[in-house]
């Protein structure tokens, strides 16, 4: 088992005020675990908020109850790891899979290729109409 | 976040205060259009208090320079801080978005 020096998280549902909230947890998590370098702490946050805000943005119900997002971000030793699950949710469709850089005149279309230069690992996980990007980040 | 527009002689200064991710964006593309359908093409978006930007604050950024220069005019960016310059260098934006040390610098030298 490798050791949770500090472990921040939310639940709620998938809207704008949900993103507000991850940014707030993330802020807090540095709180508990200051000696986190910043360089480490921007790109992590940034890839974290990526996610979040790829699934407020594209996730779509599969059934009546609407999506939820899940955020479960932890500090341990030489390493960040965040598990960004949207519940309730279809499987994402491939083009918002999209993880090229857009050409520079496009308003939208970088969020997975800059989650992808930002982090160390990025895994997708779907599992009973649950949907989890899991990002690592060694420190 | 918070956004506030001043028109000064020569181009318009945008000041955009606090996290520029999906929740401001569309907020952002309201004010630059609004400054830029008042008759100031050239616009400074001054992001001195701007400690991030996600993908979305970057893609109204760029409507909004597109806007401008619709417009005959430009918009160009100031106060960039560390994690704005990360994004915009990761996504080879750094480029496009001309980024300068202060709003007043911004249109100095025409």
């Amino acid at each position: 088992m490798t050791e949770v020096i500090a472990r921040r998280g939310f639940h709620g549902p998938s809207n704008e005020e949900a993103i507000e909230s991850i940014h707030n947890e993330l802020d807090a998590l540095w709180d508990d675990a200051a000696f986190v370098p910043d360089m480490d702490r921007m790109t992590f946050a940034t890839a974290v908020i990526e996610a979040a805000a790829n699934i407020v943005q594209h996730a779509l119900p599969v059934a009546e109850k609407p999506v939820e997002i899940d955020v479960d971000i932890s500090v341990r030793p030489a390493r960040l790891v965040a598990r960004v699950s949207a519940y309730n949710a279809r499987e994402p469709f491939a083009s918002d899979m999209q993880a090229s850089m857009p050409d520079s005149e496009a308003e939208s279309g970088r969020g997975l290729a800059l989650i992808e230069a930002l982090v160390t690992t990025v895994t997708f996980e779907r599992q009973d109409g649950t949907n989890t990007w899991i990002l690592t980040r060694d420190t | 976040m918070q956004f506030s527009y001043e028109v000064k002689d020569s181009y318009a200064e945008v000041k955009s205060v606090g996290r520029l991710n999906m929740v401001a964006a569309p907020k952002l593309r309201e004010v630059v259009n609004e400054v830029v359908a008042g008759g100031s093409s050239r616009v400074v978006v001054n992001l001195a208090e701007t400690d991030f930007m996600d993908s979305s604050g970057l893609g109204a950024l760029i409507g909004c320079l597109k806007a401008a220069r619709q417009a005959g005019g430009d918009l160009r960016i100031s106060g960039v801080q560390p994690q704005v310059k990360m994004v915009l260098e990761l996504t080879n934006m750094d480029r496009v978005l001309t980024s300068y040390t202060s709003a007043e610098e911004a249109f100095g030298d025409d």
